[in-house]
């Protein structure tokens, strides 16, 4: 049994055993696929070189900190002897330990926090009003100061007409904000990408886009029409903005989820298109699930069309990766909505004519079907049902590039429950589909947290609950532990040490490492849904409803 | 369609003082699924207790309910088989042995129901009568009798307007006096035409339509269904039921007449738990967002109003729906989250599984917390049932525990891993524990050399007053062209409490002043017998009756005779460019318009509704069968985006998917879904043509076919599918779906006639 009475807002003392389960779980190894040298036990396989320490960890710009989505930080100091405190009526932790400021959000918050330029942005929802103009359910992008607090401006997102089967109520923007220089790139929940100026409007209003005031109320889609808004000195001012759903014709299920990554000249985001509220019926199956925009004026440049939107098993969630060189070419990494992890081409495409209109298509470098058959078809070869516990997965967390290889796991909606899951080692100089399997470990659940990988170990969580260590060489499995509560973020490893956050609140600390060893937990009034962020020597740790940012020790 | 009188029957079964309910009913007998008191407490305590870990006997049925139990007899409601065959199966059991005596399958339809969330709820006894109600979620509501015959039956998507959700919350009837309670998001006609959480209250032993209720209110509130099961109790005169909806509130209403006494707005979404009543105040609790803090539910308690008449609570201006309760009502809250299990109320505790998976108790005078106990990492739907000092806890995770609360924390004594998740709350009666799993039905045994039964309080039903008004029975009319129907007529007090017998009526016709569509249906009364002629048209309307200076009012619907055609043109486009749908068409108003297209009026689907995306009309009666549907249709949209339009045909829906371009038959995804190629292009017209065959063994074909509008019509059907346990009936309709609600769709040129 383990104790919620904080997360319960109880001032009531009780002392409750917290008992956490973990064992060194070397029994059931991964199983090896391709021909990659996984044979090799951990001590003969040459580590990677340390991640070079940067003192305060430098900034966090985009939702994986880089556009290889693997989180870590290489900043020293963490104090691990942070607290939560108790939030007053006027929302400060007080009490709360190494606490430089707090900040309150809607009543749900899901992306990560990303820092640039003495920033923080941060996607939540409206149940915490803070512009006159903007009443009710909303999707809100937040700018802060970094050293204060203080919000600087506002972006806002007006729902959706279509209801909660694309824009569900509360869910606010899940997007993470990638900021590159003077602009900024966000998902919204309406479907639309939006380049914002980071400045807000203090520069004056950046164009082309000229319509805020009736963005509003309208949203891209619903612009002609829309009664101007009142703007306030704290809105946010869109440069350009690019509506996927009217464009396109996805069907984002339930919420557009996906934050973009970006490149020399595109943004890269996923639709999200996905099912209906039936679940199995697909309403644009023949819309793209992964798109390319240019950078500067937001025009379609590439769209994927590898059949992806077909075999759709729920949605595409999963934010894509992109390097600049992995094996030789410059990639879009993006884990899909049917369960593989394609590698496209990240500067050349296919072109297309049909109908009188050209096209570009993505390009597939290689692609990997990161959901093990037997996932799929059971012993008598018909299909497993989907939302099942031993049934098929998409791919919802983000596959992370790390010294040319890519790890995937599979995943479903919390919705869904828990369920059989797997990790996916690519090495895509092997080719393409098995070829390119280096190893698949299979004693994860599904998960949605994206793997950390650092010194040539992944962790990973599962929404079980657990997280795992394992050999990025060979999947072997050095521990396992048991937070004994659903997990939706993904591990932070920073300074010798795992940061995880669970639905009780909690922020598990745990030794990096072979070596398993638990170092504290630090409870939080809410859940944490949000995986932790460290840059320019701030820690921020984002519950449901706040977010904390903490002093780190270092320079 | 001819109806007997029935008002005397009504009245002996209600009686104008029926004082006490004899409690003893309950010993021996578990006859809803929150147990005797409403509560989720047993009233069962055991000499030399022992829960037997190993069960006494399982049966290899799904489910997702609560077992219940009278006479002898258990009561179960689960789910078998996969895809068109999967059937929800009301079964009843000889109570010692598990012996099924008779069972009873029912299949879904339409329903946007997923991942088999079926049989989430109970049976439902009627301890009188003896017979057994089931609220499905796909809308049938069925009444059998104690052998399994059924006694009567309603399809409320088809007759009442009801909307499906893919939760597959339906919530189980609630038996009082001569009512049952049946709840659901409905879009009616008339001014019931906007989707509001409604409830029903129906004559148990024949079905008739005694009043609706409509105490919440409409989006962004409301936001899908509730389950939340109405506590029924006699206050301020007045007998009154409780209950959450799926727009955020605590709502009260009058038992009697469905009257909304007072709501209080707690949430933003839905609510979900059932609530209880400690003394004064009620106490319950919700997952959601909050109405005034930025936190995602929360425990609660409502001091109950001294005066049901005068609660201080005013409507809201815009929003309508029930006077609401001042903010000050609430008397503590606490910060407990969940989004459907319901509290249990022993003494002055409660015991509260919460979303994160620990059992909560809090002090329930004050909400102060008081211990937990972490059981598992999620709980989903499942409520404690307590007896005899113990808390029986099943756990989403197939987890059930058996957890002793006498001390000062909770202990656990048992601790079981059953197959499946568990999302239905026990059952316990004569010391047998039944816990269904989404794999099996359990029995567990609790040893004991002696049962002992705590007294219920009583019943006190509340006395009637003077006379003030005429209660018609039933309240809500459909004819069939060439048939009548009685209409029975009550003279009840200012709560709807009945008192005597009515004499005849004079009927006149009644337009509410409000109405936005003047009609009357095309029917007449003679006596309190209304008819409708062979040839009398599709209609709705009122009626206002008088009788020994009292006045009551009827309203209804009119079926016309097949074949039904309709193209529009006689519709006088109004204001704002449009023309409401024909009144009598079920759940249209809001989903539908009369607009003209390129000089041809035709229907168009409205967009951005927020629980219309998917828009199903009924146009005729639900018992229709074997009959053919065609007209002409078309979605608007461009190369990457169209939407979907199609015709419901006896619980078939055929519909043209344009971005899939396909022609598809369905009848809930998961159970019907077969399609074949047909290339649809943005802003064409095509005729849709769909039949329905039902053969004397049950077995049944749906055939559809599309041409391009003006075209020949071809010789072969472009799809035709063989359904070997087809609906054997069903209400002819309409279908759009645009997704995201960007691109509309049109009908035109509709026609119903029976197959040739």
């Amino acid at each position: 049994m383990k104790s919620i009475l904080h997360l319960l807002g109880q001032s009531l003392c009780l002392l409750l055993l917290v008992l956490f389960t973990s064992c060194a779980k070397q029994e059931s190894g991964p199983e090896k696929k391709g021909s990659a040298p996984s044979d090799a036990s951990p001590e003969e396989t040459p580590s990677p070189a340390p991640e070079s320490a940067i003192p305060g960890g430098g900034e966090w710009s985009t939702w994986g900190r880089d556009a290889s989505n693997n989180m870590m930080s290489p900043a020293t100091g963490l104090p691990i002897d942070f607290s939560a405190g108790d939030l007053d009526d006027d929302g400060n932790a007080v009490d709360a330990k190494h606490i430089k400021w707090v900040a309150e959000m809607g009543s749900q918050a899901y992306g990560t926090a990303t820092v640039k330029d003495g920033r923080v942005f941060i996607g939540t929802n409206n149940e915490k009003p803070r512009l006159d103009s903007v009443v009710g359910d909303h999707g809100i992008v937040m700018c802060f100061d970094e050293k204060t607090g203080e919000l600087i401006w506002q972006f806002s997102v007006p729902k959706l007409g279509a209801g909660k089967v694309s824009d569900w109520e509360f869910l606010g923007v899940c997007s993470s904000f990638t900021v590159d220089g003077k602009y900024g790139y966000v998902i919204t929940n309406r479907g639309e990408v939006i380049c914002l100026d980071v400045y807000g409007m203090s520069d004056g209003n950046d164009g082309p886009f000229q319509d805020e005031a009736k963005y509003q109320n309208g949203g891209l889609e619903k612009l002609e029409g829309a009664e101007p808004a009142e703007l306030d000195d704290k809105s946010a001012d869109i440069v350009w903005g690019y509506d996927m759903r009217s464009n396109l014709g996805v069907f984002p299920h339930n919420i557009t989820s996906s934050s973009v990554v970006i490149s020399d000249k595109y943004v890269f985001a996923s639709t999200s298109n996905g099912v209906d509220w039936s679940h199995i019926n697909i309403p644009a199956p023949y819309n793209p699930c992964l798109v390319a925009l240019d950078k500067e004026t937001g025009e379609l440049v590439a769209e994927e069309a590898s059949g992806i939107g077909e075999r759709i098993m729920h949605c595409n969630w999963s934010s894509p990766g992109y390097s600049a060189d992995l094996a030789g070419t410059p990639t879009v990494v993006f884990g899909a909505g049917d369960g593989f992890t394609y590698g496209f081409h990240a500067s050349e495409f296919d072109e297309e004519q049909d109908g009188g209109e050209t096209f570009n298509l993505f390009k597939e470098v290689w692609k990997v079907d990161c959901c093990p058959q037997e996932y799929r078809v059971d012993e008598n070869g018909e299909p497993i049902k989907y939302a099942t516990y031993p049934g098929p997965s998409e791919i919802i967390s983000s596959p992370v590039v790390y010294n040319n290889k890519v790890y995937a796991a599979i995943g479903q909606d919390p919705e869904h429950g828990e369920g059989v899951g797997c990790v996916t080692c690519i090495d895509p100089s092997k080719g393409t589909g098995e070829d390119a399997v280096v190893w698949q470990f299979k004693d994860v659940g599904r998960t949605i947290s994206t793997p950390s990988v650092v010194d040539g170990l992944v962790y990973i969580s599962d929404y079980s609950g657990r997280v795992f260590c394992l050999d990025a060489e060979t999947g072997e499995q050095y521990w396992e532990h048991d937070t004994l509560s659903h997990i939706w973020g993904s591990t932070l490893v920073v300074d010798g040490k795992v940061l995880l956050g669970n639905e009780d609140g909690e922020m598990v600390i745990l030794k990096a490492g072979k070596e398993y060893e638990e170092l504290t937990i630090v409870n939080y009034p809410a859940p944490i849904y949000a995986t932790p962020v460290i840059a320019n020597n701030t820690l921020y740790v984002m519950t449901q409803t706040h977010l904390y940012a903490y002093q780190m020790g270092g320079e | 369609m001819k109806l007997p009188l029935r008002a005397l029957l009504v009245l002996l079964a209600i009686g104008t003082a029926a004082p006490v309910q004899a409690e003893d009913i309950h010993q021996g007998n578990w006859l809803a699924w929150r147990g005797p008191l409403q509560t989720g407490v047993s009233l069962e305590s055991y000499a030399d207790y022992e829960f037997n870990e190993d069960p006494l006997w399982t049966d290899d049925i799904a489910g997702r309910g609560t077992a219940t139990v009278f006479n002898g007899r258990l009561y179960t409601w689960g789910y078998r088989g996969t895809g068109p065959d999967l059937e929800e199966v009301v079964q009843a059991r000889d109570e010692k042995t598990g012996e099924i005596l008779w069972e009873r399958a029912t299949h879904d339809f339409i329903s946007d129901t997923i991942y088999n969330r079926y049989s989430i709820g109970s049976v439902a006894i009627d301890p009188e009568t003896e017979n057994v109600i089931v609220a499905t979620t796909y809308g049938l509501v069925t009444c059998y009798s104690k052998d399994g015959d059924q006694i009567w039956e309603h399809s409320m998507i088809e007759r009442f307007g009801r909307l499906s959700f893919p939760n597959g919350r339906a919530g189980s009837p609630v038996i009082d006096g001569n009512i049952v309670i049946i709840r659901g998001v409905t879009s009616y006609w008339g001014a019931d035409g906007p989707a509001r959480d409604r409830f029903f209250g129906f004559d148990k032993k024949t079905g008739d339509l005694l009043w609706s209720s409509t105490p919440g209110v409409g989006p962004p509130y409301l936001k899908d269904s509730s389950m939340s099961t109405p506590f029924l109790e006699t206050r301020n005169g007045k007998r009154v039921f409780y209950a959450g909806t799926g727009c955020g509130n605590i709502v009260c209403v009058n038992v009697f007449d469905g009257t909304p006494l007072w709501r209080f707005q707690v949430s933003k979404g839905g609510l979900n738990s059932s609530p209880v009543i400690k003394g004064d105040t009620l106490i319950c609790l919700h997952g959601k967002e909050n109405i005034d803090t930025t936190e995602i539910g929360r425990g609660f308690a409502l001091s109950l109003p001294a005066d049901y008449d005068n609660t201080g609570g005013e409507v809201d201006p815009v929003q309508k729906g029930a006077p609401r309760l001042p903010e000050t009502a609430e008397a503590w809250r606490n910060r407990l989250e969940m989004f459907t299990s319901s509290p249990v109320l022993v003494d002055d505790k409660i015991y509260q599984v919460v979303k994160t998976g620990s059992l909560v108790c809090v002090d329930a005078n004050s909400g102060e917390y008081l211990w937990e106990l972490k059981l598992a990492n999620e709980q989903l739907h499942a409520s404690p049932v307590y007896a005899d000092g113990k808390l029986y806890v099943p756990m989403f995770p197939g987890d059930f525990y058996v957890v002793d609360v006498t001390g000062d924390e909770g202990k656990i004594v048992n601790e079981l891993k059953l197959d499946g998740n568990c999302v239905g709350s026990p059952a316990i009666c004569n010391g047998r524990v039944y816990v269904h799993t989404t794999e099996k039905l359990y029995c567990f045994e609790i040893k004991n050399s002696g049962i002992q039964w705590a007294e219920a309080p009583a019943t006190v039903m509340p006395e009637a007053g003077e006379p003030t008004k005429l209660s018609s029975i039933p309240v809500d009319l459909l004819l069939t062209a060439g048939s009548s129907a009685d209409v029975s007529l009550v003279k009840a007090d200012g709560n709807g409490i009945p008192i005597s017998e009515a004499g005849v009526a004079e009927w006149g016709t009644f337009i509410p002043p409000t109405a936005k569509v003047k009609a009357t249906m095309d029917a007449a009364f003679e006596g309190n017998t209304i008819s409708a002629k062979a040839d009398a048209q599709l209609s709705a309307g009122a009626w206002k009756g008088t009788a020994e200076g009292l006045t009551g009012f009827v309203r209804g619907r009119v079926i016309s005779n097949l074949p039904y055609t309709e193209g529009f043109e006689s519709f006088e486009i109004g204001e704002g460019g449009f023309a409401y749908p024909p009144l009598p068409w079920i759940g249209a108003r809001l989903k539908w318009e009369v607009r003209e297209l390129d000089g041809n009026k035709v229907l168009a689907k409205t967009l951005d509704r927020v629980l219309f995306q998917r828009s199903l009309s009924f146009i005729g009666h639900p018992d229709l069968s074997n009959y053919t549907v065609q007209a002409d249709v078309m979605t608007d949209g461009s190369r990457r985006i169209k939407s979907v339009v199609g015709l419901i045909n006896q619980r078939y829906i055929i519909s043209l998917v344009g971005n899939a371009n396909i022609i598809e038959v369905s009848s809930n995804h998961e159970r019907i879904k077969e399609s074949a190629p047909f290339p649809i292009s943005a802003n064409v017209w095509y005729t849709l043509k769909t039949r329905v065959d039902v053969a004397e063994d049950g077995s049944g074909v749906i055939r559809a076919k599309a041409w391009p509008k003006g075209e020949a019509e071809p010789d072969a059907w472009t799809i035709e599918v063989a359904h070997k346990n087809a609906h054997k009936k069903g209400a002819p309709g309409l279908f759009g779906f645009a997704p995201q609600s960007q691109k509309s769709v049109f009908i035109d040129n509709i026609s119903i006639s029976s197959n040739e």
